[in-house]
């Protein structure tokens, strides 16, 4: 109990004063909560409340923000190259910035980190890893950590597996991801591991395959009888859906529990037949991108994303002005991960490109003191600017996926034409009803539709959106699947 | 010195049932994170080496300052799930300190009033203490574990130095004494039993319990509260004047550990609750 009472105190010291994570405490604190949930079965009362930060009212969240906004903002200018001739240009004091000059500084494009990677390391930093995104938008981008940063990111998400009970000691653990997904696999791999769960990685395989091992049967002392968690991606899940029942498989044949999914636009028809195929699943969504990595969000059970003040900040901005956009516009997330849970590389103001609509309150959800913005509207780039508005690449796969005529993951691409969008879709068969069903499921949620294309051969498409399940990683033998 | 020793004995019994029964009624608020360990045990050793020699060293009026703080937060944690209202805790818990402290700070009181209000804090504190340490999942081991190195301390401090003897002489008559007394007549003599030994004959019972069952919680009690009968009756009848009480205690606790061990495997909290869920 001493032991993990320091352990608290010293992760509390960094979380309020962002002096960086001991990981030793770290250690201890995951070391604690499984004794506790050994001993008593769930943590003590106030368990959530200490390892979600605290509660915190506007005027005290502004305050916090700007003072680690500066922190990281001096760090920038005084020891990284990016921004060190920024700031020069700029002719800002970085230690005096308050929040209304944060707007001045201009957001870090995709294409900056991209270009050249290195500025952004901060002098003295010690950067022991270097990651890459599986470049699903073009070629991959880098960024550097420092081991440290791995490691504390790896406890941090053990503490928060543990907390929410989400994975156990007793899970078998598949992450069916890319295996070029270096970073996320490494922390979630980490993680699963520090909690005491069996984990295994298939990369994106033959779904076939990665149904076989899901279903396998396992004696493992102490571990559940089957795999019962699933990380993976969205599209991937799909295609796990449409392979699995295809293949005559049920959920008497899995014993998945949790289904992580992320990196895409995860959509509610996914959801509802995906149960078809694993039963009553507990979904886990986040958000979280390589780039401003740790900082993300986590969904509450009303659907907002929400972002932890004290991790970073969240503005989002008005795609045409650059400037924070006004109540129930559409925006892009810019995003400015902060000390202690970044150290390596700094970003300020990094443009995600991913669209949101900020959520104001009251809210009445258990993460309401936290910023909170809608689910993901997609990324800018494939958004579609029509007379009346934007079309979002969630609105096409919402209205795709909820229509079992379509397999999974929905196989489309959208473009702006005289009055409306142009759609295109890959469909089990052609016929008209199908037509009239997935052209009626597009107006219900607002699209703008004139042109709709149907094809039974996904390669015929002509602007597909891309999909990560494409990121297909291939096998010597094929496994059998189960019928 | 029978009415003493009657006085006494029925404290000690009287808070070693009040904390079985508050065990079965009450739960304490825990941390939200952590569970009583081997480090706590090894903690709580230094700290009865160490706070000893403090109140020997330190000026009186700090050390009541110590015992004072001590106690109030003690009271108030052990009222805490009993009246849920925060005023009438603090109402409670400021009554019974008050009282504690007038009775052995004002001039012109007569002691046997000091000893019967802090007889009866420590009592509700012996309650608290057991219960915070059997609900913080403190194992029959640790309980164990923590009497046989008591036993061999309790030797040393009582028996061949005069450490405890300075301690409860020091002590004697300030608020919040660590003692269950009575004198034996109006010349001031008592007869007493320090508050560690009483802490650990009441919380054995509990982690007993808690551990192997009801059965073993009920001998441990028996054990517990024999092994005191019997000393009490030793010095009743002239046998002894000062006796080192962990030296029983410790290895009747070990004993009785080894004993269920080897028949059934030691509970957690939650196996506990739900072969023997509290109301």
């Amino acid at each position: 109990m001493f032991e993990s009472a320091f352990a608290q105190l010293r992760y509390a010291a960094s979380v309020l004063f962002a002096v960086p994570f001991d990981l030793r405490s770290l250690d201890r604190l995951v070391d604690g909560i499984l004794a506790t949930k050994q001993e008593f079965g769930s943590l003590g009362a106030d368990s959530a409340e200490f390892l979600g930060g605290p509660e915190l009212d506007e005027e005290t969240r502004r305050d916090v923000q700007i003072r680690r906004f500066r922190k990281q903002a001096v760090r920038a200018a005084e020891e990284t190259d990016y921004y060190s001739s920024q700031f020069t240009t700029l002719g800002v004091d970085p230690s005096r910035l308050t929040f209304e000059d944060i707007a001045r500084i201009p957001v870090t494009p995709k294409k900056a980190l991209l270009n050249n990677p290195d500025a952004f390391v901060r002098r003295g930093s010690n950067p022991a890893f270097r990651t890459t995104t599986t470049g699903t938008t073009g070629k991959p981008t880098s960024v550097y950590f420092t081991a440290r940063e791995i490691q504390a990111t790896g406890l941090l998400a053990a503490i928060s597996f543990l907390q929410s009970g989400q994975i156990t000691p007793e899970d078998i653990v598949q992450i069916s991801t890319s295996s070029r997904a270096t970073l996320g696999n490494t922390c979630f791999s980490q993680a699963v591991q520090r909690i005491g769960a069996v984990w295994y990685q298939t990369g994106l395989v033959d779904p076939a395959q990665a149904l076989a091992l899901l279903s396998e049967s396992h004696h493992l002392p102490g571990k559940k009888n089957r795999a019962s968690f699933l990380n993976t991606y969205a599209s991937y899940l799909g295609e796990l859906v449409e392979c699995g029942l295809n293949s005559g498989y049920s959920p008497k044949d899995f014993g998945v529990d949790h289904i992580s999914v992320g990196g895409e636009i995860v959509t509610e028809g996914l959801k509802r037949r995906c149960r078809k195929l694993f039963g009553s699943v507990e979904f886990i969504q986040s958000y979280a991108m390589t780039e401003t990595w740790p900082f993300g969000a986590t969904f509450c059970e009303e659907g907002h994303l929400h972002f932890e003040p004290s991790q970073g900040l969240l503005e989002i901005v008005d795609p045409d002005t650059a400037q924070p956009g006004k109540p129930g516009q559409t925006g892009t997330m810019v995003v400015t991960p902060f000390a202690p849970y970044r150290e390596a590389s700094v970003v300020l103001r990094y443009d995600t490109e991913d669209l949101v609509q900020p959520v104001f309150g009251p809210l009445g959800c258990s993460l309401k003191h936290w910023t909170a913005t809608t689910d993901l509207l997609g990324k800018l780039r494939l958004a579609i600017r029509t007379a009346n508005g934007w079309v979002y690449p969630r609105q096409i796969r919402e209205a795709l996926e909820s229509l079992e005529e379509v397999p999974l993951p929905a196989r489309c691409g959208f473009w702006a034409i005289e009055g409306g969008v142009a759609v295109e879709v890959a469909v089990r068969k052609i016929d008209s009803s199908i037509r009239n069903r997935i052209g009626q499921s597009l107006e219900e949620r607002g699209v703008p539709v004139c042109e709709l294309y149907l094809e039974e051969d996904p390669s015929q498409l002509q602007h597909q959106l891309p999909l990560r399940c494409d990121l297909r990683e291939i096998l010597f033998e094929r496994s059998v699947i189960k019928l | 010195m029978v009415l003493a020793s009657i006085v006494v004995l029925f404290h000690v019994v009287t808070s070693v049932i009040l904390a079985w029964l508050y065990f079965r009624r009450y739960t304490m608020t825990r941390p939200p994170i952590g569970v009583f360990n081997l480090g706590d045990v090894a903690v709580m050793l230094v700290m009865v080496i160490l706070v000893p020699l403090l109140y020997l060293m330190l000026p009186i009026w700090m050390v009541i300052v110590l015992l004072t703080l001590a106690g109030l937060s003690i009271l108030y944690f052990t009222w805490e799930p009993v009246l849920k209202s925060s005023w009438f805790i603090w109402l409670v818990t400021l009554v019974l300190a008050g009282a504690d402290l007038f009775t052995a700070l004002a001039p012109d009181i007569n002691p046997v009033w000091f000893l019967a209000i802090n007889n009866i804090v420590m009592l509700i504190s012996v309650v608290g203490v057991t219960n915070l340490w059997a609900q913080s999942g403190m194992k029959a081991r640790h309980a164990a574990i923590l009497g046989a190195a008591l036993a061999v301390y309790d030797l040393i401090a009582t028996s061949l130095l005069p450490l405890m003897n300075d301690l409860f002489a020091r002590l004697d008559g300030l608020p919040f004494a660590p003692t269950i007394a009575w004198p034996i007549n109006a010349a001031g003599p008592w007869l007493g039993i320090g508050l560690g030994d009483l802490v650990l004959t009441a919380v054995f019972p509990l982690v007993m319990r808690k551990a192997f069952g009801r059965m073993a919680g009920i001998f441990a009690m028996a054990f517990g509260l024999g092994a005191i009968g019997l000393l009490i009756l030793s010095v009743l009848f002239g046998f002894v004047e000062i006796f080192p009480v962990m030296v029983v205690l410790g290895p009747l606790m070990v004993c009785q550990y080894a004993y269920w061990i080897q028949r059934r495997p030691e509970r957690t909290t939650w196996q506990y609750l739900q072969a023997e869920p509290t109301k």
